[in-house]
């Protein structure tokens, strides 16, 4: 049972890549003027080797449906295209900023998941008192302003006027001559994390206290406080797991809210990693390089998606019957 | 009571935007389009919030920008809940093997991220506004039509659908005129929600670099701002109005959507009041 | 000896609509060893009653009156005094054992929950007595399927489960709401006999609608109406000679004496008019009944009725 499951979610998912392949392959080739074939005499100029083993690669004198199997053989082997801003290949360039956009990008997500569920419980779990209420507006008004708005409002208080972080970048200066600091880093990091995480605790929270809204008033919880619970194991015991089981497919989509937000905070803070990559990228017009960033987010996704059913194994029992997951 | 005073002033707000929309023309002292000043001049009695780069008036395009936002807002959430509707309506309605195949296959498109997916065509397709907040409805409906597929599934449970068909009424009449009218607050909701996303999200394509070049659009201008140094010059005329607008527009969306959202969720309402 | 005494019980609930006076003035003894059936169509107070004596109401219900058991009033206790009653002193068995069971908890962990908070077991202990309650209530193989989730078992099964939750810690007082709603006849004659057996030592306040599991059950029968009792009996005497009209009604609507209905619908419990409460659905019904609201009367021997036709105070 468990493995039919985990095929199961493995091949949804996999479909899901392969309609984002289908996208980025149809996208170059419906491309007004022949993106490629305008690319590759481009490239023949700065890079001929290059450029040789493109066309090799992209099999551009094949027929449109052997170019297709061409291309998804290629991205399932790495080769997503080439960038003509960087003139690298296209993975090669994303997987180093990566790197530096999973530095934000973590701990903003781990941070912003514990706090929005234990806000959203715990206030669930007491809705209608006025805390409640102060808070469930304060976190709408948190919701209602962009992303790139609180990036620009923290950096212009916290960077500009009282001068605790640095305006952007991710490290000083200094660093040319000293060398990568990881405090250093740690300290340019501290803003965009904030942000990102500010940015994405309301969405979580909701979720959560809608979540509780609907499991306190479920009979299991009338049991569990007539065998005598106290009010907090009530909470821990018995609502919390409840709740918390329609929230992990909800969390995966606030996943791509989180991509969304880290392109906006990355490019206010000059943080180097995807976001800033897709801006750069935007206003050198790199598809290429833009078709791999949107890969590479469908990629992150997907993994989210996955670990959020496997996590539904260990969570509800349910699953373990082959009902509906 | 205080549902009904948020929900009050969230309109006010709205409705002062669309005036403001719609009769920009006479609210703006100068042609948002011409130069008229030097550029970068500071606030001063004949421009309002200055001039920027160009020299053009910043007051002026600050009101035109509100033309942009509130437009795409509108058509982006008219698309995405118009194709979420309809779908989801098909799908709860006739269940079976068309239901199965279209949640199956919204579980997939969901997981494709639609921003990104966005920036590549709008780079590919370098769309006018009006494209723009097409492609924003499109891209976006799968969720809506999962929320209005579960509606429209606790509804077939009720008698009167059983009853009307049984009257040897049709699918697309009972959808229509039985099942269209009850999810209808829900749509509205939704719709509201959406149209809030798709004002951020057009302004953060504007922000982007990514705007329709021949609007003016609130994006735009944060973004020509934030480039030319506005924002390092500590010139907060230039880079604050545009910026304050999209946030004020937002906030006051969010409370007409909120107060609505408790007005209809009976279970959430009696917890919160 | 009068173990639970509910005097002048008022049970009243805010909502947007208006005050729902769900408990109305209800005076209701359960001796030491005593089963009452409180008996009542859906809606008329039944299962608010049964949640009033636990507290287990939200907390912005307004509960009058005394609830005295064992000489103290449960409702001048602190929550925390409350909570050391609930499932040790008076154990409720919910109704609707599908929704009332924790559908992520394993069945047997559910039950030590009780266990290891009122007895102080440790977890092996506590594993062998729900092994123990599970073979009581007789559900077949109890070590294995103390380890399985509430989805794994069948309605009667479940109900099984909230019995021997309820019995986990030797309460005196048992409340039990519908347990046999929704189980086929046979499942359900299975479930009176098993908790006709595991409340020999015990009092319990059996609430149903199901007049014939609570004639297999219990010694007296208290039968409410709109939030009201309208009449209080030994069970023969309700069965044998019923004196409220409503009573009557309710006899003769069984299938096995004629499924005849009561015309009319329950009322609303907001709003609650004058006079007697069942007088727009009544046979019987006078012009005074419209006005003058009946008091409870004692007809002998243990036979109470709230209805003009007796009242001639």
């Amino acid at each position: 049972m468990y493995a039919e499951y985990i095929i199961k979610r493995f091949f949804y998912s996999f479909l899901a890549f392969f309609i984002s392949i289908s996208i980025t392959f149809s996208i170059l080739h419906l491309m007004p003027g022949d993106y490629i074939h305008y690319l590759a005499p481009y490239l023949a100029e700065v890079n001929p080797e290059a450029s040789e083993l493109f066309r090799h690669q992209f099999g551009l004198d094949k027929p449109i449906i052997e170019q297709y199997f061409i291309y998804i053989y290629n991205v399932f082997h790495g080769n997503w295209g080439y960038s003509f801003q960087y003139r690298v290949p296209v993975l090669k360039i994303i997987s180093e900023k990566l790197y530096w956009t999973l530095i934000i990008l973590l701990p903003s997500t781990f941070l912003s998941i514990v706090i929005g569920i234990f806000m959203g419980a715990h206030f669930g779990w007491r809705s209608g008192t006025k805390k409640d209420l102060s808070v469930l507006n304060v976190m709408i008004f948190i919701r209602a302003i962009p992303s790139y708005w609180w990036a620009i409002m923290l950096i212009l208080v916290f960077g500009f006027y009282f001068n605790l972080f640095p305006l952007g970048g991710f490290i000083s200066i200094s660093a040319l001559e000293l060398g990568i600091n990881y405090l250093d880093v740690l300290h340019h990091a501290i803003l965009p994390i904030f942000t990102l995480t500010l940015c994405s605790i309301p969405g979580i929270y909701y979720l959560m206290r809608n979540s509780m809204l609907l499991t306190v008033g479920e009979d299991y919880i009338i049991t569990a406080r007539a065998k005598g619970l106290e009010e907090r194991n009530v909470l821990r015991k018995h609502a919390l797991k409840n709740a918390m089981l329609p929230m992990i497919t909800m969390i995966t989509l606030e996943c791509a809210h989180m991509i969304t937000g880290s392109i906006f905070i990355e490019t206010i803070f000059s943080w180097p990693g995807l976001g800033l990559l897709t801006f750069n990228a935007i206003l050198a017009r790199d598809l290429f390089l833009l078709q791999g960033i949107f890969l590479i987010c469908t990629l992150i996704i997907i993994i989210a998606n996955f670990i959020a059913d496997l996590s539904y194994l260990y969570i509800d029992p349910r699953i373990k019957v082959g009902e509906s997951a | 009571m205080l549902r009904k005073k948020t929900f009050a002033i969230g309109i006010c707000i709205l409705v002062a935007f669309s005036i403001i929309a719609i009769f920009s023309p006479l609210l703006t002292p100068y042609d948002p389009y011409k130069i008229i000043e030097t550029p970068l001049e500071k606030p001063n009695k004949n421009h309002v919030l200055g001039t920027n780069a160009l020299g053009q008036d910043i007051f002026s395009r600050l009101i035109y920008g509100t033309r942009a936002t509130l437009l795409i807002g509108f058509i982006g959430a008219l698309v995405s809940i118009s194709i979420g509707t309809f779908v989801g309506t098909v799908s709860g309605y006739y269940g079976g093997k068309i239901d199965e195949f279209i949640t199956r296959a919204i579980d997939i498109i969901m997981t494709i991220p639609m921003f990104p997916l966005l920036l590549v065509l709008s780079i590919f397709l370098t769309p006018n506004m009006l494209g723009i907040s097409v492609l924003m409805g499109i891209l976006g409906w799968a969720g809506f039509s999962r929320i209005i597929r579960s509606q429209v599934l606790s509804l077939s449970e009720y008698n009167f659908i059983y009853s009307v068909r049984a009257m040897g009424a049709r699918d697309p009449y009972i959808m229509a005129k039985h099942i269209l009218p009850n999810i209808l607050p829900l749509v509205v909701v939704k719709f509201v929600f959406a149209a809030q996303n798709y004002m951020l999200m057009g302004v953060g394509l504007g922000f982007l670099g990514l705007g329709d070049p021949s609007m003016i659009d609130w994006g735009q201008m944060i973004n020509c701002a934030y480039t030319n140094g506005g924002f390092a010059l500590g010139m907060w005329w230039w880079l604050l109005p545009p910026g304050l607008s999209i946030a004020f527009l937002s906030i006051a969306v969010s409370l007409v959507g909120y107060s609505f959202e408790d007005e209809i969720n009976p279970r959430l309402r009696r917890m919160v009041s | 000896m009068s173990l639970l005494k509910l005097t002048h019980l008022k049970v009243h609930f805010p909502t947007q609509d208006g005050i729902v006076k769900a408990v109305n003035t209800i005076d209701l003894d359960i001796e030491e060893n005593g089963k009452v059936g409180l008996i009542g169509e859906t809606g008329c107070g039944k299962t608010v009653l049964g949640l009033s004596i636990m507290r287990l109401l939200q907390p912005d219900t307004r509960i009058k009156g005394e609830n005295v058991y064992k000489g103290r009033d449960l409702l001048k206790l602190s929550e925390e005094e409350m909570r050391k009653i609930r499932g040790k002193e008076i154990a409720m068995i919910l109704q609707n054992p599908t929704t009332s069971l924790n559908p992520v908890l394993k069945v047997g962990d559910q039950i030590a929950e009780a266990i290891r908070l009122h007895q102080g077991l440790d977890k092996r202990a506590a594993k062998e007595k729900v092994v123990e309650m599970l073979a009581a209530v007789k559900i077949p193989s109890p070590e294995k399927r103390a380890n399985e989730y509430p989805h794994e078992f069948s309605g009667g099964m479940r109900e099984r489960v909230m019995i021997a939750m309820a019995l986990a810690c030797n309460p005196t007082l048992i409340i039990a709401d519908e347990p046999t709603t929704g189980l086929d006849i046979t499942i359900k004659m299975q479930i009176v006999r098993l908790m006709k057996e595991v409340t020999k030592q015990r009092s319990m306040l059996f609430i149903t609608h199901d007049l014939d599991a609570a004639a297999e059950i219990c010694d007296n029968i208290a039968v409410m109406y709109a939030g009201e009792l309208v009449e209080y009996a030994k069970t023969e005497a309700i069965f044998k000679n019923p004196r409220h009209p409503y009573t009557q009604g309710f006899l003769n609507s069984l299938p096995n004496r004629g499924l005849k209905p009561i015309r009319g619908m329950s009322p609303s419990l907001i709003g609650i008019p004058n006079g007697c409460r069942f007088y727009p659905r009544c046979d019987h019904a006078e012009a005074a009944c419209k006005i003058q609201h009946p008091e409870m009367v004692e007809l002998g021997n243990g036979h109470f009725v709230r209805c003009l036709q007796y009242d001639r105070s």
